[in-house]
């Protein structure tokens, strides 16, 4: 009983260590997703190039998709480009992009233009890769926000029916593709 | 004169800009504006994640105060605009999660490291009060008063030496 008790501090403090370690190698940025399991929200959005096509949860249906947040004022968003694109063209990964418009400042005399927009992510696209299906102005952010969004890139794999089943905040590379998101979505693709 | 007046007039475009620059919100009652002040400061922007969404700028945490003051005009209650955001955020965003099953040891833990500090405290003076109790009149007491009395015989004989070899 004695010697039980003698080694009590020492279990402790290496118990404490190992928890401290483990610290160490943690995110922690990293946050649990509420969305994950659950439908799309609802929403009627306008496409970016063609806005007078309406998209909704319904229309999207029927296959899987990665949902991808993103503007051409987020640096790193630009720099997936490039690898997404691949995505599309090797792997026939489908992806929508969710163009998260930046709120303008009315004191600095910004406003919205949607042909100087359109005219600005075609150029960006044709300079890094064009990995979209096609693009869905969310211009008030409302679904962003009901997604949980909290900045881009965030990316959403979505499967043929409208279910949400991975969030994956920050970029996509070749690492995180391969360990985190390919097997969610090959999942989720391989459904009739 | 006319300096004093182009004066005045810098003052009062200045005013104007101030106030405007300001985001003023509109309210239906004083209780509405101290509500909305309640959620702001305990919602956290999940952007810049330790500041709450009333002292960011990070575009969420614009978009959540809108979203908040759109609700708490809609006459949401605390709790339905704090369900609404821990929906989409998750339990992350409010600065007092719930309690369950991993939570709790934050409150049980500190309680359990007192409690056992206590008890062994406890178990510690009780073993050192049976320690002295048991040791003070056999080991100690008792030698003590014999080494005495000898000493004591010791020197009686040392004094009867003396006087006796004295003349």
């Amino acid at each position: 009983m004695r010697k039980v008790l003698f080694y009590i501090p020492l279990l402790a403090f290496l118990g404490l260590s190992l928890f401290l370690l483990s610290g160490l190698f943690s995110d922690p940025r990293e946050r649990d997703s509420a969305i994950i399991g659950k439908p799309l929200p609802q929403f009627a959005l306008p496409d970016l190039m063609s806005p007078e096509q309406i998209w909704t949860p319904e229309n999207l249906k029927g296959e899987a998709y990665l949902l991808n947040v993103w503007g051409i004022w987020c640096p790193t968003c630009n720099a997936e480009l490039g690898y997404m694109s691949q995505l599309r063209n090797e792997q026939g990964v489908r992806i929508i992009g969710l163009y998260y418009v930046l709120p303008e400042d009315p004191m600095f005399g910004e406003v919205f233009d949607l042909a100087k927009l359109q005219a600005d992510v075609q150029s960006r696209l044709q300079a890094f890769g064009d990995p979209y299906q096609f693009n869905i102005l969310d211009r008030q952010r409302r679904l962003s926000l009901d997604l949980g969004v909290s900045g881009a890139p965030e990316h959403f794999i979505v499967d043929a029916d409208g279910i949400v089943r991975a969030h994956h905040i920050g970029d996509i590379n070749p690492q995180v593709w391969r360990s985190k998101l390919a097997p969610i979505y090959q999942q989720w693709a391989a459904k009739p | 004169m006319i300096r004093l007046v182009m004066v005045l007039c810098l003052l009062a475009a200045a005013q104007l800009h101030a106030s405007t620059s300001q985001e003023l919100l509109q309210f239906e009652s004083e209780q509405q504006r101290r509500l909305y002040a309640q959620l702001t400061a305990e919602l956290r922007c999940p952007q810049c994640q330790n500041q709450n969404i009333a002292d960011s700028n990070a575009v969420v945490a614009v978009d959540m105060r809108e979203k908040t003051h759109e609700l708490v005009i809609q006459g949401y209650s605390r709790q339905q605009v704090l369900d609404f955001m821990i929906d989409r955020y998750g339990n992350f965003v409010h600065y007092q999660p719930p309690v369950n099953s991993i939570t709790i040891w934050l409150w049980l833990l500190p309680v359990l490291v007192l409690v056992s500090l206590l008890l062994f405290q406890l178990r510690r003076r009780a073993l050192q009060r049976n320690m002295q109790g048991a040791e003070q009149p056999s080991e100690e007491a008792a030698p003590a008063s014999q080494q005495q009395a000898a000493l004591d015989q010791q020197l009686d004989q040392i004094i009867e030496r003396y006087r006796s070899t004295k003349p």
